[in-house]
This record gives structure tokens, sequence and C-alpha cells, in this order.
């Protein structure tokens, strides 16, 4: 069965690496070469200006993730609650005395206020890019060891092991995200509405949603590779050795399979953090914490009087999955130089 | 009666959402501009005299296609007559479909949209005994059903007696008024639950065409609570047998039902059977009514303000408030400000709260900065409120229970919060699918919170009133402070005080109750008719200074915005909402 | 070939099963009150403890699972009676049961929305392969120049941007900002109602889907014909003297068609299983968006069926694209 999630339109991005549907140009074989593949590797990275300058902006919005809370206090800036009536006029924009769209940008608030709420644009961009890296870091993580697991598993054990894993994957590949994402969120939500831990339980519950629809590609990309790669020579002559299987698979077949992870994980990033967004702005992502998408739903009601507050969040989500996707990309290729674009 | 526009709106929203207040504070912000909130009229006259047809609309012209947008308003689940009990569902089914006993019509010759009670398929207002125990209504013999079919006294007395079936239709209004003040209020269970009973409460007499109703109690308002579709006649038997009735109902008003998707869409199209010299008040000028319920609020905005010629011909129930600056300019007269007869509350928990915990709520709640949060236009759509009773409503005092209005003041609230038992915290909950109401609830958290209470919201994904009104609710037990939208159903005190405050009531979410109060809730109907509508207001008044069991937060009011091609754009005061069976289109 | 077909077909039908036995279970156990929904709407939100305990009853959630779900499927087939607040429904085939806000059968709504989603999916793939197969052959055939190193270039951007965004901005710029007329008012009418309002609604989303969406083909078009203009065959078929045209469709474009009609398949049955962000941005009123407003009432049969449903056609478009594969390319059966 080929893949369902394709870079079309409607899915939420590449969720995977995979080669889309059945391209007869796989790119199976590996050029070995006597010089560390890695470093290789990362010397055509660096030299890729496009991927240079994507690599600077995911390192900018890392560091924005990471020090959000320090650059609030640099700034003066919080997403506290404030009481909005004194800030705005009678329909909800801000007044001009504090920022855009009528008056001047000022010190206190360098992204104006928000419409309706008054709170300050600022600290809510900069928490919702530590959100959706988070997130997104995390959706990665358990999406990555679970495919990696399976795909060593199915490839390398074989079977009965292969058949069912496989099934399970073709299985996860047909359920619609979107659908199972909008079902479990209020599910969720409902059932654990009374804990204490209610942010954290969302949290985890979209992680595990967008990990559950993220492994897939990278489970199959593993079991292809181990299957090429367990008929040959080092890994027969392992088994011959009477290496434990846990050692063949962890000494000899990973440092093999570092390459398409890498990839693999490199455009995960962009899929989850476009997908974090677009559950918010499609109101069933977090709601308890500041989110791109959730400014974004929000102001569209105000583009014609104050599309500032829609580009904010807009432009964050681009630059960002733009740049993870272009350096994916990259990186892809860097490693791969047979691949042709 | 309840506000349905809830789904998103209201029930999260807006229930805790609202609330009135005046200026929070610094000067300027409040004034609404250049719009004057519009008092509705002080009372509403009667006309028993009034005759069909209706005279015509200046003006008005024959054909078309009115679309009706409804934002955020998810409309009736069904269109059972004897089930409706919505501002959205009556509005449109009274004014098009469903005829009753009586009806109310826009005086012509007001202009501040004046109604009066005339009759519809009663040929006069009816004719009561002399303590207001039994009503005669004589039914018009040239009324018709939409099959051409003659509406006889059995139907229309089949149909009260379903409104007395709270088990069928709980959410009816039948619940309230039929089950209050008929023959056999609170014994007998209505025609589909006490199948054996032979019910004496209502007579008809199909030779004489008369149907007579008993009350249990003195009852002077039933001439307003016959202009209720839930008055009017049903087909018997199985014909109307709930809950497929709901999604079939058979129209005698001048429209017909032709399609309906709850939640979604009905479209209304001519009823040729319908006799306009049998209805002194509706108008068949369009061809067709296209309603769209949970219409998406900006994109409605847009397509009003565009004026293409999709939106010439439409008209929105609720302009929002990021369009209402430029909806004051480009509309112009065509966005109709409209006092909706409701009020929004906070309604504190009364066994567990003292008085001057729940005035500490009171000073504590920020009534604008919620407002604006929760996406209303202060002083436009909310204005601050003082009784429990809202503007239009004769006998209104206007009292303060503290003096003076009560406005955002934290230091007031930690004065009044040292001096009760009641520890400072509270717990509420909030719907949370609604991004407006999660954003709502925050600046209400950050008001109490300023004010010294410590604040524990919940969020739900259900409408809050099914928590509220369910005291079976683990989730309910716990909370201490609730909340409740309420809108009059006809303007007497009647039709707020008691299903608010009388010890039981459904919507009686705080649980409040007093004795002494619901005596004289039961006293004020067999005082002299006169004397009524002051002792309501008298009764509101003396309530809430000496108890302060209900917490008025906001009047509230509806922007219309009409069409350019939509002629007579005016408002429907008797229920708020547009005037349905007025309007025409401009050819 | 036969036995291949048969075994697709036999994982396509487990699929389907452990698909909406996951849904079924999902929904049974998932909420603390399943039948809460239902209570608070025919009570209009009056569902105190015994009212629920009823509905709970006539819902069949006192019962076990697997004898509901076993009445689930049987509906599914050959229709059935559901009996709530003492009144019976006649659910005809195919029966997902009773909306919890209408109490009608959700199929009978679900057909309603169909001709949106169909409408949405057929436009936007038609114009994806219109639009990007050319494309990608006239990229080919100028390879190397600016035109092509521009299209390659501005077309990855456009992929490497979520659709939703793309989707938005495209309606807030064209319909909200500029109010382009005829296709600027988006919506969804019926085609028998008016060809004009049907085509002017849909437009922009059949736009959005459709440069969106034929980036890939433009890419793999572009790859295949790159590869096949350099093959001996196309250079002996040009020596012939052939028309270069026809050389490049005839020739060139067959060793793309796989590959396409391989994304075409899986592509086309996305949007047919519910294009959720165009509908909701573009206010089109088909499955996607009628499913979101499920989700946000909670009308968990109508979310169940969506469910379903999108599986029930992306299965299918699986094993379409399979099976059409296994025609075009007989190495695959025998692996």
């Amino acid at each position: 069965m080929s893949s369902a999630q394709t870079a079309g339109p409607e899915t939420l991005g590449r969720m995977s690496d995979e080669p889309q549907g059945k391209d007869p140009s796989t790119k199976k074989a590996k050029s070995i070469t006597g010089k560390s593949p890695m470093r290789i590797a990362m010397g055509r990275l660096m030299r890729d200006k496009i991927a240079v300058v994507c690599l600077a902006t995911v390192v900018f919005f890392v560091l924005i993730a990471i020090f959000s809370g320090v650059l609030q206090r640099l700034f003066g800036v919080d997403t506290d609650t404030v009481l909005p009536s004194q800030f705005l006029d009678l329909d909800g924009i801000p007044r001009p005395e504090y920022g855009p769209p009528y008056g001047a940008f000022t010190m206190e608030h360098p992204f104006g206020i928000a419409p309706r709420t008054a709170t300050d644009n600022l600290a809510y961009w900069l928490e919702g890019a530590r959100n959706s890296l988070q997130i997104a870091t995390l959706a990665t993580v358990v999406a990555t060891i679970v495919g990696i697991t399976l795909g060593l598993l199915a490839g390398f054990l074989g079977g009965v092991v292969d058949k069912v894993i496989s099934f399970i994957t073709d299985f996860f590949l047909t359920l619609p995200f979107l659908l199972a994402a909008l079902t479990i969120a209020p599910i969720v939500s409902e059932r654990f509405r009374d804990n204490p831990n209610y942010v954290t339980i969302q949290v985890t519950q979209l992680v595990l949603v967008l990990a559950f629809f993220g492994w897939m590609g990278l489970a199959r990309l593993i079991r292809g590779e181990v299957l090429s790669l367990r008929e040959r020579e080092f890994i027969q002559a392992a088994r011959v050795l009477g290496m434990p299987t846990h050692r063949v698979l962890l000494r000899e077949l990973m440092p093999n399979l570092a390459a398409p992870i890498v990839v693999s994980t490199s455009l995960m990033l962009p899929a989850f953090v476009s997908a974090e967004a677009g559950l918010a702005f499609l109101g069933i992502g977090i709601t308890s914490r500041p989110s791109w998408g959730q400014t974004l739903t929000q102001a569209t009601s105000f583009f014609n009087d104050y599309s500032l507050y829609l580009w904010q969040p807009l432009l964050g989500i681009v630059a960002l999955v733009l740049a993870l996707n272009l350096l994916g990309d990259a990186v892809r290729d860097a490693l791969d130089p047979k691949t042709r674009r | 009666m309840r506000r349905t526009k809830p789904l998103a709106v209201v029930a999260g929203a807006a229930l805790l959402t609202l609330a009135a207040c005046g200026g929070s504070g610094d000067g300027g912000e409040t004034n609404a501009g250049e719009r004057e909130f519009d008092n509705a009229s002080e009372t509403i006259d009667k006309d028993p005299e009034a005759q069909g047809p209706a005279e015509d609309i200046e003006g008005a012209t024959a054909g078309g296609t009115i679309t009706v947008f409804l934002p955020g308003d998810p409309g009736p689940d069904d269109l059972d007559p004897t089930n409706g009990w919505s501002v959205t569902g009556n509005s449109i089914q009274q004014a098009l479909t469903s005829r009753s006993l009586t009806q109310y019509k826009r005086d012509p010759e007001s202009t501040t949209g004046e109604m009066i009670l005339v009759p519809d398929l009663a040929v006069d207002l009816g004719q009561p005994n002399e303590d207001f125990t039994e009503w005669t209504f004589e039914i018009r013999d040239d009324a018709t059903w939409e099959d051409g079919s003659p509406i006889t006294a059995e139907e229309v007395a089949w149909g009260i007696n379903r409104s007395m079936d709270s088990e069928q239709f709980p959410s009816g209004p039948g619940t309230e008024y039929s089950q209050q003040y008929f023959l056999g209020a609170g014994e007998y269970e209505g025609p589909y639950t006490d199948k054996n009973t032979d019910w004496e409460g209502v007579e008809f007499d199909n030779d004489a065409s008369t149907v007579t109703i008993k009350m249990a109690k003195t009852f002077p308002d039933m001439d307003y609570w016959g202009a209720f579709m839930a008055m009017g006649p049903a087909p018997l038997g199985k014909e109307s047998q709930p809950p497929a009735y709901g999604q079939n109902i058979k129209s005698n008003g001048p429209y017909k039902v032709d399609s309906f998707r709850p939640g979604d869409e009905l479209v209304l199209v001519k009823n040729d059977q319908w006799n306009p010299e049998s209805d002194p008040a509706r108008h068949q000028y369009a061809d067709k009514w296209v309603f769209k319920f949970n219409a998406d609020g900006d994109q409605t905005d847009q397509i009003m303000l565009s004026d293409n010629t999709e939106s010439q011909t439409a008209l929105s129930t609720q302009l929002g408030s990021s369009s209402y600056t430029d909806g004051s300019e480009v509309l112009g007269d065509r966005l109709v400000q409209q006092s909706s007869q409701c009020t929004s509350f906070l309604y504190p928990d009364y066994e567990s709260t003292d008085l001057n915990w729940r005035k500490a709520v009171a000073y504590a709640y920020p009534y604008e900065d919620a407002w604006q949060a929760g996406g209303e236009v202060p002083g436009v759509t909310r204005v601050p409120a003082n009784s429990i009773m809202p503007p239009g409503m004769s006998g209104k005092s206007d009292y303060f229970v503290d003096g003076e209005q009560f406005t955002f003041d934290p230091e007031k609230a930690k004065e009044l919060l040292a001096e009760s038992d009641t520890p400072a915290e509270i717990s509420m909950i909030f719907y949370e699918a609604d991004p407006l109401a999660v954003a709502t609830q925050k600046v209400i958290t950050e008001g109490f919170e300023q004010a010294g209470f410590t604040v524990k919201a919940t969020g739900v994904q259900e409408s809050p009133y099914s928590t509220w009104t369910n005291p079976d609710d683990k989730l309910n037990k716990s909370l201490n402070l609730r909340g409740v939208n309420w809108c009059s159903d006809w303007p007497s005190g009647l039709t707020m005080v008691p299903p608010l405050t009388r010890t039981g009531a459904t919507y009686n979410t705080g649980f409040f109750s007093e004795s002494a109060m619901d005596d004289r809730m039961d006293e004020i109907p067999n005082m002299e008719l006169e004397e009524q509508a002051e002792a309501w207001g008298q009764l509101d008044e003396d309530m809430s200074t000496e108890f302060f069991p209900i917490i008025p937060t906001a009047f509230r009011n509806d922007l219309y915005a009409f069409g350019s091609k939509i002629g007579n754009p005016t408002g429907d005061g008797s229920i708020g909402a547009p005037n349905y069976k007025d309007l025409f289109v401009m050819q | 070939m036969f036995a291949y077909v048969v075994k697709r077909l036999l994982a396509g039908v487990l699929v389907l099963f452990l698909v909406s036995m996951s849904i079924f279970l999902l929904f049974w156990y998932g909420p603390n009150e399943p039948a809460r929904v239902m209570c608070d709407t025919k009570t209009s939100n009056r569902c105190n403890a015994e009212r629920l305990d009823r509905f709970t009853e006539e819902l069949g959630y006192n019962n076990a699972w697997y004898a509901e779900y076993g009445d689930y499927v049987k509906g599914v087939f050959v229709g059935r009676d559901i009996t709530v607040a003492a009144q019976t429904t006649r659910c005809d085939a195919p029966c997902f049961g009773l909306s919890y806000k209408n109490g009608k059968p959700v199929w009978e709504d679900m057909k309603d929305r169909l001709p949106a989603t169909f409408s949405v999916a057929i436009g936007g793939a038609t114009l994806y392969l219109l639009l990007g197969v050319p494309l990608g052959v006239a990229a080919a055939r100028r390879r190397g120049t600016v035109q092509d190193k521009a299209l390659v270039s501005s077309f990855l951007f456009l992929s490497s941007v979520p659709y939703y965004l793309f989707a938005l901005l495209t309606w807030l710029f064209f319909s909200l900002k500029w109010e382009v007329p005829l296709i600027g008012d988006t919506g969804y009418v019926p085609l028998t109602e008016s060809p004009t309002a049907w085509f002017g609604g849909l437009a922009l989303a059949w736009i959005c889907l459709g440069i969106f969406g034929c980036t890939q083909y433009t890419r793999y078009a572009r790859g295949a014909m790159v590869e096949a203009l350099s093959e001996d065959y196309i250079r002996t078929a040009k020596a012939k003297g052939l028309p270069t045209r026809t050389v490049v469709y005839r020739h060139g474009l067959r060793a793309a068609l796989v590959p396409i009609v391989t994304i075409f398949g899986i592509d086309f049955g996305t949007l047919l299983a519910g294009t959720i962000f165009t509908e909701r941005i573009f206010d089109i009123e088909g499955i996607g968006l009628w499913s979101l407003r499920a989700v946000m009432q909670r009308d968990l049969p109508i979310v169940s069926a969506t469910a379903l449903f999108s599986a029930v056609v992306l299965i299918m478009a699986n094993l379409i694209v399979d099976l059409v594969y296994s025609i075009l390319d007989p190495r695959v059966r025998l692996s």
C-alpha cells in the first residue's frame, strides 16, 4: 500500500522524507567512501548558501524559543492578562497611543498590543515560537524513536514480525490524520478537565497525536535500509561471530542508518510545526498556552483594520517552516549526492 | 426566554463574559459614541380590534429572496412549536411559519418600534373571567394550514395540551407557564407522558370555534402567553408525534418549510394557502427566506459591509464588534440597534456565600474589559445593568443595590471581602471550545484576582448550562459562581423574576431560595392588573437590596446589519430580533 | 495477477475493519459520559442524572461494545431501526447511526455534503494535472535556463509553506480585501442550481489547491522528462526526424506516467476524503467543514462517519493505485 501522506495540499506538510508514492528513482545504493560520510556532508552543507541562511534562521528561532523568558524581560513585556478596556477603542482596536494600527510603535509594546484583549504581541509571539518548537521537537523525538524501533524490528527480524509491523504502518497511513486529531482532542479535554495538570495533559496529547501520525515514513525507510544492509558482509560476519542481536542492531546497523534518520527527522520538524499551528488554527490545538495558530484565527477578524496582527504569527510560521524545510532538503542533498532536484 | 445564541457565543462567552457596567474607570471610553442606546418602549399596547389583512408597508414590493445570516448562532434544534423557547427560533417561526392565539405587530405610527399585541388565530385577545382563572378564545374560521385545510378549535386545544408535557418538551416554554398556571399544573404530565388522564384544563367547541383554558391560579398575562407559538395549533394524533414533528412541521403562516438542517440552514418558501385576510400582522412579500445558522462572523461582517449583490438582499443578526466602526459608517441607518430585552447575570451560589461576598464579586467583575475581550461593544451591545428586569419592561425600578452602579472597583471589593465570612475563593466554569470565551474568562479571572479573590476556572466542552442546570453534576456542586442570560418572554416582571429566583426554578442556577420571596411571587398575579407592574419592580428592588442573590452584569442589545435592498430595516422589540414580518426586497 | 488482486482486496477489508473498530472503540471508551451530548441536546441542557441514565441505556452504552459494534456494522450494510427517546427511526443502509444534534440518519445529511467536497476535489485535482504536467515538461525542455531555475526554486519555496496559510492569504486578499467579482464570493452552490455561482464560489479553492498541489507533479514530470530526454530511444526518435512534440509527449511523458498516476491517485483520494482547510477557509459546506462542526458540537456519530468515510476513500484510492500500478509495471506483483 502506498503512502497516503504526500506533500499535497490538505495534508499538513510533508510528514516524512519518504519518496512520494512510488518514486522509481529510489536511492538505495549508498556510495561508501573511505572518509566519514557525515563530515563530507557537513562540508557540502556549509557550501550551500541557502542552507546556511536557513540554518541561521532556524538557529535564530531556536534561540528565541530557549530564551523566550529572558527576551521578554529584556523588552519588559509579558503574556499576563490585562484589563483591556483602558487600552482599546470601542471596536476592540488598540488606541493610537498604544501603538499600531493607528499609532506609532512604542517601546513598551514593540510589536503592538492585541485587539480585544490588549495583551502584548511580542510576548505572545515569543511564547508562540517556544510553544511551536517545543511541541514539534517533542513530537519529532517520539516519532523518530517509534519509527526507528519499528523499522529496525521489521527489517531485521523479518517474517511475521515484519508482516505485522508493515501492516500497522499501512494501517496508520490510512487513518485520516486531521480527523483523528480533531476527534481525539475534545475527548481528551473532556476527560481531564478537572485534572490539575490539565495544561500538561493537553500538550502531551497533542505531541502524541502528532507523533503517532508521523512515524510511518521513517519506519518504512529504516526497514528498507535494514533489509538491504542485513545481507551485507559485515552484518553477516558479526552474526556469524555470535554477536547478540541487540549489539548487531545498535553497533553495526545504527551507524549506517544515521543518514536516513537525520534526513527524515529534519523534515519531520517543519511538518510538525506546521501541523501544530494548523490544528490551533482550526481551534483544536493547545488552548491554554499562546500559539501562533490561535493568534492567526483571531487575527482574521481584524485583517482589514489591523493586518499587522495577522502578519506576525503568519510570518513566524512561514519563516520557520520554510527554513526547516529547505534546510531538510539541503541536508538530504548533502548526505546523498545522487539526489537530483 | 432563554437565549440560544449560545453554542459559541452566549453559552460560553457571553454567559460569564458579558456583564454590565458602565465605565470601568478613567473617563471617555464609555460613551457609546454617536449612537444612543435605544430604549424599548415603556409598555406594549394592546389592540384587540386589529383585523387582517395587515396594512401594506410603504413602498413594499413582492418577490425576491431574503438571506439571513446568524453568526455564531446554531438556531433551534427542531421546529416543533411546543418546544420553541429561544429568541432565534421563536422570532423566525412566530413571524413566518407558525401562528398562535395572539401576536405582535410593529406600530406603524411609532418611530421607536413600539409593538402592539394583536389577535392572531383568535378573533380578539381572549375573554377572561373576572379573576383571570378562565380564558376563552374564539378561533377565526378563515385561517388554514399549508395543505389548505382549516385550523380547528380542536387542533388549537391539542397544541395547548401538548405544552403541558415537560417530559417530551423539557425545554419548551410550557414548563414555565402551562405547568405553572394551567389547571392541573404540577399533576397532569401532558398527553404523551400521561396518556390515561383526560385533562380538563383546555376545552374546545368546534361548532362555536372556541377554546377555553382553565387556570390553576389567576393568570392575567394569558394574552401575552398566547403569542407564543406553543399556544398554537398542532395536527391531531400521530402527525404531530414528537420528536419527528419537530423536523417536519406543518406550517400555517405565510411561509412553509422547504428544507431544514439544524445548526446549518432553514429555507422557507411562500405558503400559498395562507390567507392574508385572516392575519392582522404578517406579510408575504419575499418569495423565499434562507436562514444561515452558525455563519462565520467575520465573513458575514465582510459580506454585509461589501454591499455586493449577495449582501444587498441579506441581513445579519449580529455585527461583530471589530466591524462596528466601519459598519456605522458604511451602513448608516441600515445598522439597527435593538434592545434584546435580555439581562446577563452572574449567579453566586446562595447557600455557600454571604451578602458581602456577593457584593464584592459585583465590584470585582471587570465589566467593560470582559465585554471587549468577548467581542462586544461597550455601551452599545452591552450596557450597565442595575436590576433584574431589563429596560423597557413596565415597572422596572431604577434602584442601585449599593447606592450607585456597580463598577469594577477592586479596592471596594477588598473592603467588602474583609467583612465577609465566605472564603475569598471563586470556582466557576467557562466554555472552552470558544476562543472568545477563553479570552473573556482570562480577563474575568484577572479582575477577580486584582480584587483579592483566588479563582479556579474550569473549561467545559459543552454549553455551561448543561452543567449549571444539572443539580446532580459533580462539577456543578463544586462551583460557587455560575451564570445565566435571561430574556423576557413578554414585558412583565413575571417572565424575568420568578424563572430566575423562584425556589427550584430551572434557571435559578444559584439555587436562591427564600420563602418570603416565593410568597410574594405567588401573590403578585392576584393583584389588580394595574398594580402588578409596579409590584414586580418593587420585588426586584427589595429582593436585590435585601439578599442580592443575583448579579446583573449587562443589559444586552443586538446590532443588525441590513443589506441595501432590504426594505423597512427594523427590529422587533417584543422579542429582540429583526422584524421579519415587515421586511421585503426592494425591486 | 488475480491472486495479487485478491490479496490486496483482503488486506483492504482487514484494514477497514480495524479502522472502523478503532473509531468505534474511541467513541465508546473515550468520553466520560458518552450519552451526554444526546441527552443535552434532547433536553436542551436539562440533562439530569436520571435522564442521562435513560439515554445511556437507550443508546446501548450499557451493553457490551462488541454487540453494539456488530449492530453498527450490520447497519452500515443493511440498515437498522434505532430507538431513541421512545421514537424509532428507520436508518437505511448505509446507516452510520443518528446525529446527536438533529436525530436524523447521518447518511442523509452526508450525501447532501458530498457534492461540495467532490466538486472541490475534482476541480482541484484537474488543475493539479493541467498545471503541473505541462509546466514540468516545459521546464525539462528548457533545462538549465533561467525560467527553469526560477520555476524550480519558486515551486520549492511554495511547497515549503504550509498549505493553509497559502489558502488563508488567498482568501484574505481576493475575497476580503479586493473583493474580486465573481470569484471573491466563495461558497458552494449546486451546479444544477447555478453553474456560474458554482464555478465562482469554488474557483478560488480550486486555484489554491491547483497551484499548491501542482508543484510535485511538476517535479515528477520534469524529473522524468529530463531523464527520458537523455535516453537513447528518444535520441533515436529525434534522429529519425519525428517532430519534437511527438517525441516529448508520446515517448518522454510515458516514463513520467507511473509516478504521476500513483501520486495522483493518492492525492485525489486525500481530497475526496475531506478538504477541511479548504472548506473552512473558503466556507464551502462539504464533508470537511461538516466534520469540523460536528467535532465542535461533539456530534460523535457524524465524526465517526466522516472518519470512516475518509478511511474508506483512502483505502480504495490506495488499492486502485496499486492495481493500476501493477498493470503499468508488472514487476511490482512479483516483489
